[in-house]
């Protein structure tokens, strides 16, 4: 469970969170916004690349923000990019490796490698180089490196962008399993408001930096107020 | 397989396992075999010129993982070459031990001036490193300038005057001109191995997270910090005992042969000769030593070398990032394949 209490990041003159505050409990939730409502700063505040002036981030009641960002890692934070970030020289199983390095401990790694690749169904490209994949496949490798190492709280920042309906549903088939099969709770950005609805239980709509709903997903989709921000309904 | 997927193609099965990988074993019989040919044909001129190449192969191989691995610009790696130098003369002259713990100090100092060099790289990329890394190699050049390499004298810099200066001693085992290219090439394979098992494995994959991004990097866990200065450290080292070996070489080391230049030169013909497969490394040493040799061979003046280097480097960077060793192995894996087919 993520709780979020009087959150707020400032740049500047501007406040691209500003006094969030937010209980976010489902096994799978949705983070959407139009553009530059501040979901991604979000995610870079939980990762620690981004510090609040003000505000506490509490996950299953460990404080979060007194982390470093490598220990939310090691705690079992993942996240994916917005642009996917497979390293080209790397095989499959090499990008794998690259975070079970320093995940996992020395006897669990292949075993670590070997769940991912059969999760996500790479296992028959795991000796092939990040640069022949296609983006699905690129997708498929993001999605594997957050499973590596007992993930907890597994951050993605629109894993679907530039995939066909049928990829986007077997990706949204294997994001679904990840909190039985994995115990992690999943926190997912994304534009596809299909998407969301098919997988987000629960989802936080945030507008300007502020919350603009929370809640059960076709409840807070059905919402005056985010129909007529994010929907571009008047 | 092309350039770059000799690089890191296939992680290690596990730290328990131990599996050397093709990638490594191919070293030390290439380097067998090219040292063979250079020692059974090459004359006393040719020989030291090998010789120093096959040092400078190791410095370039530090320079490789800077820039191949990490994709940072690095212009002060021939100063780290003559810190290892000055070391190693400076210790083997005052206490005359065995050449391997003269060198082995050199490699050592050369690291931890590496590791302080490479602090603007925690801040730095692109440009802005390779002039700060440019301007500490212009400092080198000045202090080496003033001081000179230790050469048998008295006190801390080890001055000697006229009569009094003396000659670094060789390894006990390799006094000839012969043995003791045999024994830089064995040095020199060690230093590859050592480089590209790093590359293959678990400092390599966080390397190459790191080249990705950072935050990339963060977020799978790597510590940022350890990893490029454990790289600057490794490459420092290959640095210092690659002067250590060219003090070995002719006995005595010249302050002016560490200019700024030699380390722009030196980054040049690194690109030239490919930073993403090991070979780049002994391709580029020759190219630094050998072409010059030849054209004073030729009788043509060894400064033309500067306007072929210009030519090559453009070339290169036109036409074929991965170098001279990238089309080598590009053709490799095209007769490889034709080879396959039925």
């Amino acid at each position: 469970m993520i709780a979020i209490e009087n959150l707020v990041v400032q740049f500047g003159g501007v406040r691209p969170i500003d006094n969030l505050t937010a209980t976010i409990s489902a096994p799978v939730s949705g983070l959407i916004g139009p553009n530059g409502a501040g979901k991604t700063t979000l995610l870079n505040v939980l990762s620690g690349f981004v510090s609040p002036v003000q505000g506490a981030v509490k996950v299953d009641g460990r404080d979060l923000l007194a982390l470093r960002p490598l220990d939310r890692v090691k705690s079992g934070l993942r996240r994916s990019f917005q642009t996917e970030q497979v390293v080209e020289d790397l095989t499959v199983a090499g990008n794998l490796y690259a975070i079970a390095d320093h995940v996992t401990g020395p006897g669990e790694r292949i075993e670590a490698v070997e769940a991912a690749l059969a999760f996500t169904g790479l296992r028959g490209v795991a000796d092939t180089l990040g640069k022949a994949l296609n983006l699905f496949q690129r997708r498929l490798v993001e999605l594997s490196k957050c499973l590596i190492g007992k993930p907890r709280l597994v951050l993605l920042d629109e894993p679907a962008a530039g995939l066909t309906d049928e990829e986007s549903a077997t990706l949204r088939e294997l994001i679904m399993r990840i909190p039985d099969e994995f115990g992690a709770q999943v926190l997912l950005i994304d534009h596809d408001v299909e998407l969301i609805r098919s997988m987000c239980t629960q989802t936080l709509v945030l507008d300007y930096g502020k919350m603009l709903a929370l809640g059960p997903t076709e409840e807070v989709l059905a919402s005056p107020d985010v129909r007529r921000a994010y929907l571009g309904e008047f | 397989m092309t350039a770059q997927n000799q690089t890191l193609a296939r992680p290690m099965a596990s730290p328990s396992a131990i599996r050397v990988p093709r990638e490594v074993l191919v070293i030390p019989v290439v380097m067998a075999v090219f040292t063979a040919a250079v020692a059974l044909l090459a004359n006393s001129f040719w020989l030291t010129a090998a010789t120093s190449a096959v040092a400078l192969s190791l410095s370039v191989t530090g320079l490789a993982i800077l820039y191949g691995q990490l994709g940072l610009v690095s212009l002060c790696q021939f100063a780290l070459v003559g810190v290892g130098g000055w070391v190693t003369l400076r210790i083997g002259h005052a206490w005359h031990p065995p050449f391997e713990v003269s060198m082995l100090s050199g490699g050592i100092v050369a690291a931890l001036v590496g590791l302080i060099f490479g602090i603007p790289a925690l801040r730095l990329r692109g440009l802005y490193l390779a002039l700060v890394t440019l301007m500490l190699a212009g400092g080198f050049q000045t202090i080496i300038g003033a001081w000179g390499f230790p050469d048998g004298g008295p006190g801390f810099l080890g001055r000697a005057d006229g009569a009094g200066r003396a000659m670094l001693s060789r390894p006990d085992l390799a006094q000839d001109s012969v043995p003791y290219f045999v024994y830089v090439s064995i040095v020199a394979t060690i230093g590859l191995v050592i480089s590209q098992w790093h590359k293959l494995a678990r400092p390599g994959r966080a390397w190459a997270l790191i080249r990705k991004g950072e935050h990339v990097a963060i977020a799978s866990g790597v510590n940022v910090l350890t990893y490029k200065a454990w790289a600057f450290a490794l490459s420092g080292f290959l640095a210092g005992i690659a002067g250590a070996l060219l003090a070995g070489n002719v006995g005595q080391l010249d302050g002016r042969a560490f200019t700024a230049f030699e380390s722009l030169n030196l980054f040049a013909l690194a690109v030239v000769g490919g930073v993403y497969n090991w070979y780049g490394a002994l391709i580029a040493g020759l190219l630094l030593r050998a072409v010059p040799a030849l054209l004073t061979d030729l009788g043509i003046d060894g400064y033309v070398t500067i306007g072929i280097f210009g030519v090559a480097l453009f070339q290169a960077l036109a036409t074929a990032p991965a170098g001279i060793a990238g089309q080598i192995s590009g053709l490799i894996a095209r007769l490889t394949r034709k080879g396959q087919k039925p």
